[in-house]
């Protein structure tokens, strides 16, 4: 899908059809899971989020600014989902080290290595990590993480740098401390 | 690429995960359940802030005004009529220079205002005697 075909489908979708918006969406949402199932506390919630990240984006269409790119936006909605998500239901990433309920671990089962991501949700904190995720998974601009996250982009930068440090010293295997950064 | 930021992106891409039948049925369900929000809600353009902003200088600059000219009125009731500047410099009153000395008094009360006396004396001679009397 190109940018013209993303931009008439966000005019049809702004106009009311739900078909177009499924269209729309059809390539994030894969993408969209992924990342949510390393910022809930379940499959299951991931799953939610997941739902209420789209049923909103659709209600609140009107008010998506074309300046930005739109998976931005999909993922500043998502964001705020999954916290509201782990907010409700009282989680820490403390908790989410039990194979049987974390959605992380369940979906990295076939994996021989421990995942960098698990690594990376250990040692950083929520914002630096979901920076993190969007900047090396996504392929997001310094700019478009700096949106999604609503923050500056020497904030972003910033994080980034000291988020690649602390992964570097997990990849040596040296733990850089319990310190969390960020 | 370096090192890092290969394995981060591959093994985000081991994050295995598939939208389940069951998943994609209570998405598109959701979604002809709602529709659209029709008016996005409305941003004040700029020039709103600026109007909002200029309105209150303008306003903070009117209370400014107002407070000074009320304070300047009041001002002959909170100074008091017989203040020390207002004495010093009245036109009526001549000022006079003090050319005196404090005494050192040493002696008794009585002996310091003989030697006074005579110092009067002398000095009274003395006029007297400059002047040609």
């Amino acid at each position: 899908m190109n940018e013209c075909d993303e931009q008439d489908l966000i005019e049809a979708a702004q106009a009311g059809s739900a078909d177009a918006f499924a269209d729309l969406v059809r390539k994030y949402r894969v993408r969209l899971l992924r990342f949510l199932m390393t910022r809930c506390a379940s499959h299951a919630d991931a799953e939610d989020a997941l739902q209420d990240t789209l049923v909103a984006s659709y209600r609140y269409l009107k008010s998506y600014d074309p300046r930005w790119r739109f998976s931005t936006w999909l993922y500043r909605i998502a964001i705020r989902n999954a916290h509201k998500m782990r907010r409700d239901n009282v989680v820490e990433f403390g908790d989410l080290h039990d194979e049987d309920s974390d959605p992380l671990l369940q979906c990295i089962a076939s994996s021989e290595t421990e995942n960098l991501w698990v690594s990376a949700r250990r040692v950083l904190n929520d914002e630096v990590f979901a920076a993190t995720w969007l900047r090396y998974a996504e392929d997001m601009s310094i700019n478009d993480i700096s949106q999604a996250l609503d923050r500056s982009t020497s904030w972003t930068k910033v994080n980034l740098l000291r988020a690649r440090k602390a992964l570097e010293s997990e990849l040596n295997g040296q733990r850089p401390g319990a310190e969390a950064y960020g | 690429m370096d090192k890092l930021t290969k394995q981060l992106k591959r093994d985000a891409g081991m994050i295995e995960v598939e939208i389940s039948d069951e998943l994609d049925r209570r998405i598109s369900a959701s979604l002809r359940g709602v529709s659209p929000v029709r008016e996005a809600p409305r941003r004040r353009p700029m020039v709103f802030w600026w109007a909002s902003s200029l309105t209150g200088v303008a306003a903070a600059l009117a209370l400014i005004a107002v407070l000074n000219a009320r304070s300047e009125r009041e001002l002959p009731e909170t100074i008091p009529e017989t203040s020390p500047v207002a004495m010093a410099s009245s036109p009526t009153t001549p000022i006079i220079e003090w050319n005196a000395e404090s005494a050192m008094l040493t002696n008794p009360l009585r002996k310091e205002l003989q030697d006074l006396q005579s110092d009067i004396d002398k000095a009274r001679k003395k006029v007297r005697e400059d002047i040609g009397l």
